[in-house]
């Protein structure tokens, strides 16, 4: 997403794909797969920058997203269908449906 | 939500499970301590055996180091590991009593729970992490897990589990909740939803275990007392009175 | 697909035994390498940030990173960010380790991790 730009929840949106091979705070497990937004967290300073010593701002905004079993597992998936909710960083999200 | 830019994050935190500096709370400094941890009212084990000798080696000498540099105080050092041990999960127990016999505190705590916490419990919250507060209801069951590190909500429950910190909760409790679940006893009903908590970021999670049956009436001081620190995790459920 | 290579301490979703539950007691060894990070990592001092000692852990070779207990990762990492920030210089930091292990076998009783401030 832009940043500065701000979700409302039931936003869907995609978690980038990619693997920045250095500090970053979304998991690989989550790496491109489609949740809806629950909550903005607040704006947060970059933990991407502050990993190296920088001051990691302008802050970035934290989303509460929220995902569905099946479709962060697929065939993977030994249980019943869950949620899993995990906390993702503007700048890793995606609008849902934009090529990934 | 208000703007949090700049204030504490990624500072006064561990890498995970910390943040726990609550420079508002009075500590106990003054008190005589430090030189007989075997006399300490926390005094650690002495079982050494489970590390490397270079490890053991380098904690001394760094240690030694930063203080003769002046970058830390040998009573800086010993502060902080009371502080840190004076921290345990009674207080997450006492206000999950409160939440659950106190409608208007537990709908405060679930819609901003530091403020709750600060106004009800005199806690000053400043450089700690954000916190979130989460219902379990006979609907939906949490459970909390930091598939990164160790995050946790360590002002409120204070020294994570080694579990909590291990490699297979970590790796499984996402990809498996229910299984894990049953490890630790806990066995849901099917129609009872799951959401587990992933604290990938700023955010620390203490969930309020759904109240037992046959506990109407009961005080808080009772109450507290059921409260497991695997049921503020998620882990487990707190069962109803004998 | 979510199984392929991933960082050594992004876990989710790995394959894995069974919890084990036992509770472990810390050591001194253990608070006292979690109070050095709480107190370097402090906004008072602000040597450094949670986020650095992430990178930091992170960046342990896969087979230390399990091998090496929690606190001992810690460690490393603290070491790491310590010379980094210019606290203390690895020469340094090599001879008293040196130092201390020769007291050491000199008087065995006196054990590292053991030493009373």
């Amino acid at each position: 997403m832009t940043p500065g730009s701000r979700l409302a929840a039931g936003t869907p949106v995609r978690v980038r794909s990619g693997d920045p091979r250095t500090h970053c705070r979304t998991p690989h497990y989550l790496r491109g797969k489609c949740g809806i937004v629950v909550r903005a967290l607040g704006d947060y300073p970059n933990p991407e920058e502050l990993a190296y010593h920088r001051p990691g701002m302008p802050a970035l905004a934290l989303y509460q997203v929220e995902f569905d079993s099946a479709q962060v597992w697929g065939d993977r998936l030994r249980e019943a269908p869950y949620r899993i909710v995990a906390d993702i960083f503007e700048h890793w999200l995606e609008p849902a449906g934009a090529a990934g | 939500m208000s703007t949090h830019g700049g204030h504490g994050h990624g500072h006064g935190q561990g890498p995970g499970d910390h943040g726990e500096h609550d420079r508002g709370e009075h500590d106990h400094s003054e008190h005589d301590r430090g030189e007989h941890n075997h006399e300490h009212p926390h005094a650690p084990i002495d079982d050494l055996a489970g590390y490397r000798p270079e490890s053991l080696l380098l904690e001394q000498a760094l240690r030694e180091l930063l203080i003769e540099h002046g970058v830390l105080t040998a009573s800086d050092i010993q502060r902080q590991i009371d502080q840190t041990e004076s921290r345990t999960p009674v207080l997450g127990a006492q206000i999950v009593a409160r939440a659950w016999r106190d409608d208007a505190f537990r709908h405060a705590l679930l819609d901003e729970a530091k403020p709750a916490l600060g106004t009800a419990f005199a806690l000053d919250l400043a450089n700690t992490p954000e916190l979130t507060v989460l219902e379990n209801t006979a609907q939906v069951h949490h459970v909390v897990c930091c598939t990164l590190c160790s995050c946790y909500p360590r002002n409120i429950l204070g020294i994570p589990p080694a579990w909590y910190k291990s490699r297979e909760y970590r790796s499984r409790v996402v990809i498996e909740p229910r299984a894990v679940l049953r490890e630790f006893g806990t066995d849901l009903p099917p129609e009872r939803e799951i959401r587990v908590v992933d604290s990938t970021a700023d955010m620390r999670y203490l969930v309020i275990p759904l109240r037992p049956a046959g506990t109407e009436g009961w005080d808080e001081a009772r109450l507290a007392a059921l409260v497991t620190r695997d049921s503020m995790i998620g882990v487990a459920q707190v069962l109803p009175p004998a | 697909m979510t199984t392929g290579a991933h960082a050594v301490h992004d876990l989710g979703g790995d394959p894995a035994g069974p919890v084990d539950r036992e509770e472990h007691a810390r050591t001194l060894f253990d608070q006292r390498v979690d109070a050095m990070l709480r107190l370097l990592a402090h906004p008072q001092k602000g040597y450094f940030t949670v986020d650095a000692m992430r990178r930091s852990i992170e960046s342990l070779a896969p087979v230390d990173y399990h091998a090496l207990g929690y606190y001992e990762r810690w460690l490393r990492a603290v070491r790491q960010l310590a010379i980094e920030r210019g606290l203390v210089s690895a020469a340094e930091l090599e001879q008293r380790m040196t130092q201390i292990a020769q007291a050491r076998q000199a008087s065995p009783q006196n054990m590292p991790g053991q030493d009373r401030q």
